[in-house]
């Protein structure tokens, strides 16, 4: 196997399903009119954007017209916070957020901070998970929106989102959820979920990269303010032509996901602990984050190694040392600094994110490259006390 | 694509330096500078350098440059590790700038191997 690449970051990117690319090339071939043209054509399009909603919408359990198509995951999110948290300034200006959320998620309560709006960030445990009665405590009477991630990007941690749900319900906080690693990976019931706002992105379920969605639950006091403008499409909310070859992918994703949720939980959990068992020999390591998270993610770290060297010596698996978002700083992970680890721990971090077409032969040998790489460069190293 | 961060000297080094290990019977020098450590240690034949061997704990840039480091002053008077060639380390190897200091750190264990080699 040395010399062919081993995906197993599938937590960054997923590849695009067949019938997903089949559907989009159908589409593109097919219709090339702008879906807000009148004529029989632009009609044509919005059948199948409508027919995208619909998929979707049954992937949620809620109705399509519920959904906003965005470009993807941060635009959901810088939509349902900033223009969520601007639509309710009638209750306050007290937000609430986890220091552990994704850029896309922290990086708008910043810019909202500076525009007057109050953050709290509550803490999450040593474990990853927020306890709904610490994130009830950081509530307020001018507490007027909350977001939570569903799935943590590095860990796989999983909130309890129905229960932080209902506590927003009852004090009337507008709830947000950013579901880019669960939609299409969890069962996910809408219908039956105390959630105001989702954000999603295809190309985390085998779609196309470029489309996502923001649901907004059809209730009383549930809207956001536009953060782009122009063109009227979508009711306002988020003008602009929409992609009908993209939009068309993610439904298929979404209809293919349906399908697929049970069986592909079933395998990445027989993976994951196939992975677990083959390198928890090694001295040193720690699993970071809850050992009841998502399945398709195993975040380790281990005592006294380079971070970099580990990536390099672990070639060739393709994983991440951070979230594919902000690898690129060389900074320890401020999520898992978040958990308590120290700069070292978080430093030799690696994430190892598997996907459908994860084999076991691909698993057993990630397995084996990590225990032969921290043997390297431990022989290499000297010792810690001189 | 975007470039490779290491280049081919810097990944063979990495995967198999021939200069990584113990010296018996040498004599060594060590600094920790943070997470970054490195060590030494060389052995004299009629003052020449006639074994020089590291280990070290960084990234693989600092791996690969205490291999170039090794393979350069093998056979040099000892007098030789007065003088570090920085320039040519982070140009061999393609060193980023920002890593500058991790390289300098090389310097410094060179240079203390240098004065202990003296007594």
């Amino acid at each position: 196997m040395p010399g062919k690449m081993i995906y197993l970051d599938y937590a960054a990117s997923t590849p695009v399903d067949s019938r997903v690319l089949d559907r989009m090339r159908e589409v593109a071939e097919l219709n090339c009119a702008n879906p807000s043209s009148t004529h029989a054509a632009g009609r044509e399009a919005q059948a199948i954007i409508a027919e995208a909603a619909a998929q979707l919408a049954e992937l949620l359990n809620v109705s399509p017209g519920s959904l906003i198509w965005t470009s993807g995951a941060t635009e959901s999110d810088n939509l349902a916070i900033a223009g969520g948290a601007r639509h309710r300034t009638h209750r306050g200006k007290h937000l609430v957020t986890m220091k552990t959320e994704h850029k896309a998620v922290t990086d708008v309560f910043e810019a909202l901070a500076k525009q007057g709006f109050d953050v709290t960030w509550v803490d999450a445990g040593a474990d990853g998970l927020l306890c709904p009665d610490s994130f009830a405590a950081a509530l307020r009477d001018d507490t007027q929106f909350a977001s939570i991630m569903y799935v943590n990007n590095e860990t796989g941690v999983i909130q309890d989102i129905e229960a932080l749900g209902t506590i927003c319900r009852e004090r009337d906080v507008l709830f947000h959820v950013d579901a880019a690693q669960a939609v299409g990976k969890l069962p996910i019931d809408l219908g039956n979920l105390p959630v105001d706002l989702l954000s999603l992105t295809g190309h985390k379920f085998y779609g196309p990269k470029g489309i996502g969605a923001l649901y907004i639950a059809d209730r009383a006091g549930c809207h956001v303010e536009p953060i782009l403008y122009g063109g009227g499409q979508q009711r306002s909310i988020r003008p602009g032509t929409l992609p009908t070859d993209l939009i068309a992918g993610l439904g298929m994703a979404a209809a293919v996901a349906a399908t697929r949720i049970e069986p592909d939980l079933a395998h990445l959990r027989a993976l994951r602990q196939l992975l677990w068992e083959g390198i928890r020999c090694v001295d040193g390591i720690r699993l970071n984050g809850d050992p009841g998270g998502f399945p398709g993610i195993l975040n380790v770290s281990v005592e006294d190694i380079d971070g970099e060297s580990l990536l390099l010596a672990l070639e060739p698996l393709l994983v991440a040392t951070g979230s594919a978002c902000n690898s690129k700083t060389g900074e320890p992970s401020y999520v898992l600094r978040a958990l308590g680890l120290g700069d070292d721990q978080a430093q030799s971090a690696i994430r190892f994110s598997l996907g459908r077409p994860t084999t076991r032969d691909e698993v057993e040998f990630a397995a084996a490259r990590y225990r032969d790489a921290v043997a390297h460069l431990r022989k290499l190293a000297p010792d810690r006390a001189a | 694509m975007s470039a490779d961060p290491y280049n081919r000297k810097v990944r063979d080094s990495f995967a198999a330096p021939p200069h990584a290990g113990e010296l018996a019977g040498g004599i060594d020098a060590r600094v920790d500078a943070g997470d970054l450590r490195v060590e030494f240690a060389a052995t004299l034949e009629d003052g020449r350098i006639a074994a020089l061997r590291f280990r070290a704990r960084g990234c693989p840039h600092v791996i690969a440059a205490a291999e170039w480091v090794c393979d350069y002053y093998e056979g040099k008077p000892a007098e030789a590790l007065e003088v570090f060639p920085i320039a040519r380390i982070m140009e061999d190897l393609a060193v980023p700038t920002e890593k500058t200091g991790r390289i300098l750190v090389l310097e410094d264990a060179i240079q203390s191997l240098g004065r202990r080699l003296k007594h």
